[in-house]
């Protein structure tokens, strides 16, 4: 179970960029986080596994205090939680396979890993990654030579090589077309489902979230503005989903259609 | 009636109406460059005659000593005070109106014709009078080769002016060249009271046992045994044996001092000396040395972009903003190190070699200190540029898994650094190996310090040899970093 109280979140230049989000979510939840681009998303997810640290506030996770966490003690946290990105952000020069084995960073030797050293186990089981998003042809090619799409294919086989307990997706089909959304949340539904990890992600289009959130979190300015299930969700008409995304973009929509809204 | 302030205003003072009009920086423009064109063309006016004082003097000597330039700088000057004063009404902001700037730079154009002494006609006049060393520099391979050789030398005394000595028989040696002069006495030509040659004895010279035809030249040496070769009708005297190796000629006895202290019998040689080819070509000096100087230079080039790249990393992320910015004093430390760098950078490798030659001496470690110094600079900001450019992304990723910050280095930092890394470091081995055949020019050792001596002492075609080979080595050196950097990126 994961419980995030007043948690606040203010940058070097004076940005807010969370104020005083707190909510509670049980494992095996599929969390979906709306709202438009600068409203707290990616912020809230880095805050999880404290690659931003928060200002103020706490995160327990488990029983454990992921703020005060140190050191080793926040490597193991890290390492238990995998991390999809809206760019991939997969090391480009190195082979799909390294890109999937660095997801094994956090429990090897630090020595051995210098040199791109890694145990028999960890290569079966990055291949049995790989074989899950169904690239092994593409192991030995150079990350940059691959697709979008088959990009963030590694990046899920890379979070699944972390065996988490928890996933963060950070707009993970933002940069991809919307058929490849469906395949690529479909991994994640699918690591949610069949393992019960929890997974916290941000998204876009109104039909993705009602297609895979069980629950549901609205952001503006850096504050929860919708709490809901999927039920609710999927009961939620465009004009409501609107409102979450706020007047302003609204009103630019009544023009022409407004990205950051994706309806 | 409102136009007629800023003409005015123009008139007398060119830029004046556009101030009026509120085109300041236009005017101001206007102003500076009017007002740099008038102060050239007083100086160099004054140049043009500069013995000379008064207006009219001066004016009328530059007048006569260059009209065509008088005359342009004249006409065309007037042409822009009054096109200032029309633009002066005319311009808006509205419409561009580029027309007196290009008058300005055509005046430009002309002063800088001027002073920088452009001369088409000497270009042209001297073409065929430069054409003789450049085609040595073009094609030297003449030089570039030699052979072994070996002297085949006989030769026969002659008394002077006393037929009554005799002189020891000669003996004829089998396989040894053979000389011998009919008759075995003469008088020297001498000069008399009116400074006219009067023709010495004609004899006659007989040899064999030399290699047939091949020109034997022919040496005269005098009772000190000075030796020179006679010339008959303004040419060197020279033989060609025949296909026995035998040959027969008659000369006149060379004209020849003898010093009023000499003593006793005096006697003199003639000498047939034929030089021949031993075996087959061997490299001669010019390109020995130059193979080697230019061995010296590409590790020059070498030494340089190692100490270089050793000296450059630890300087790079000092100058590096992302890594730099995080409190005021690492931000104080980034920019004094960009400070120095762009400083050191700004000043050529030839004026560090000069330095370095003052403090190490002449040769090539003064050569690798200057490059290295420049080296330091140039790789440093290219590192640092490098660094700066990193994708925050991968490292974001990598710390998600919980990897440590020596593994986050490796794993997401590394990886992003070495192309550019590798492609910097090649281009200014690159640059360091072009930069060493120029900088022994001012002694900093490799092959510009042999370049700049072949052509002090006018060796054009050693010099040529140089030229081809920093040609070539400069060519595949671009060629192969090129290749390289292709590869890595």
């Amino acid at each position: 179970m994961l419980e995030i109280k007043n948690l606040s979140k203010t940058y070097g230049d004076g940005t807010k960029a969370l104020k005083n989000v707190s909510f509670n979510l049980e494992d095996g939840e599929f969390l979906v986080i709306i709202g438009l681009s600068g409203s707290g998303k990616s912020t809230l997810l880095r805050c999880i596994n404290r690659l931003v640290e928060p200002t103020s506030g706490s995160i327990t996770w488990n029983g454990a205090d992921i703020c005060a966490a140190k050191g080793a003690d926040l490597r193991k946290i890290r390492s238990q939680i995998g991390m999809v990105f809206q760019h991939f952000n997969l090391v480009k020069r190195l082979s799909v396979l390294n890109n999937v084995l660095s997801g094994r960073l956090g429990r090897v030797n630090t020595w051995k890993s210098l040199y791109y050293k890694f145990s028999k186990k960890d290569y079966e089981d990055a291949f049995s990654a790989l074989k899950k998003v169904g690239i092994t042809q593409q192991a030995y090619k150079r990350a940059d030579e691959l697709s979008g799409g088959q990009q963030q294919r590694v990046g899920i086989a890379r979070a699944i090589m972390q065996e988490p307990l928890m996933v963060l997706a950070d707009e993970p089909v933002a940069s991809l077309d919307p058929v490849l959304a469906h395949t690529i949340l479909g991994y994640i539904e699918r690591m949610n489902q069949e393992q019960n990890i929890t997974v916290i992600c941000s998204l876009h289009y109104l039909d993705l979230v009602q297609r895979y959130a069980t629950r549901v979190i609205g952001l503006k300015d850096g504050e929860i503005v919708y709490r809901g299930t999927g039920e609710d969700i999927r009961q939620m008409t465009d004009r409501e989903f609107k409102e979450i995304y706020g007047e302003e973009a609204e009103r630019v929509n009544a023009g022409k259609p407004v990205k950051g809204a994706g309806l | 009636m409102k136009n007629i302030a800023p003409i005015i205003l123009s008139l007398i003072f060119p830029g004046a109406g556009h101030l009026y009009r509120k085109h300041i920086q236009r005017g101001l423009l206007i102003i500076l460059s009017f007002t740099s064109i008038i102060g050239l063309s007083i100086s160099r006016i004054s140049l043009l005659a500069h013995r000379y004082e008064g207006f009219f003097p001066v004016l009328k000597k530059a007048f006569s000593n260059n009209p065509g330039f008088i005359i342009f700088l004249f006409l065309f000057t007037v042409l822009l005070w009054i096109w200032i004063a029309i633009d002066s009404v005319k311009y808006s902001t509205l419409k561009k109106r580029p027309g007196v700037f290009v008058l300005i730079l055509v005046i430009f154009f002309g002063l800088g014709w001027q002073i920088s002494e452009i001369d088409v006609v000497k270009a042209a006049v001297q073409m065929p009078d430069a054409w003789k060393p450049l085609s040595k520099v073009l094609w030297p391979w003449k030089a570039a080769i030699t052979y072994k050789t070996e002297e085949l030398t006989g030769g026969a005394d002659l008394v002077i002016d006393d037929p009554d000595y005799v002189l020891p028989a000669l003996n004829r040696t089998e396989g040894k060249p053979f000389v011998e002069t009919d008759p075995r006495w003469g008088s020297l030509s001498t000069l008399d009271k009116n400074n006219e040659i009067v023709k010495g004895t004609s004899i006659t010279v007989r040899g064999s046992g030399f290699t047939p035809g091949e020109v034997g030249e022919v040496w005269w040496l005098d009772s000190i045994s000075n030796e020179f070769r006679p010339r008959e009708g303004g040419q060197y005297l020279s033989v060609t044996p025949d296909s026995e190796g035998k040959f027969e000629f008659t000369m006149t006895l060379p004209y020849r001092l003898i010093p009023p202290s000499a003593q006793g019998v005096q006697i003199n040689r003639v000498e047939i000396r034929q030089v021949r080819r031993v075996g087959g070509p061997i490299p001669a000096d010019p390109l020995k040395l130059t193979i080697a100087r230019m061995v010296e230079t590409i590790f020059m080039g070498m030494m340089a972009t190692i100490f270089g790249i050793i000296l450059s990393i630890p300087v790079s992320f000092l100058a590096a903003r992302n890594i730099m910015s995080g409190s005021w004093i690492t931000v104080a430390v980034y920019y004094f190190v960009r400070t120095v760098l762009n400083i050191i950078r700004s000043i050529e490798p030839l004026i560090w070699a000069l330095i370095a030659v003052v403090w190490v001496g002449l040769g090539p470690f003064a050569g690798i200190l200057a490059l290295t110094i420049h080296s330091v600079a140039a790789l440093g900001k290219l590192y640092s540029e490098g660094i700066e450019s990193i994708d925050p992304g991968p490292i974001e990723a990598i710390k998600a898994t919980g990897a440590d910050s020596i593994q986050t280095i490796m794993f997401a930092i590394i990886p992003q650094m070495i192309p550019p890394f590798v492609s910097f470091s090649i281009y200014r081995w690159d640059i360091n190996v072009r930069m060493s055949t120029i900088i022994g020019l001012v002694g900093g050792g490799g092959i510009g310090f042999l370049l700049v001596q072949y052509i002090r002492l006018l060796d054009y075609q050693a010099a040529g040899i140089a030229v081809w080979f920093i040609a070539v080595t400069v060519a595949i050196l671009d060629y192969v970093s090129a290749e390289i950097r292709r590869k890595f990126i």
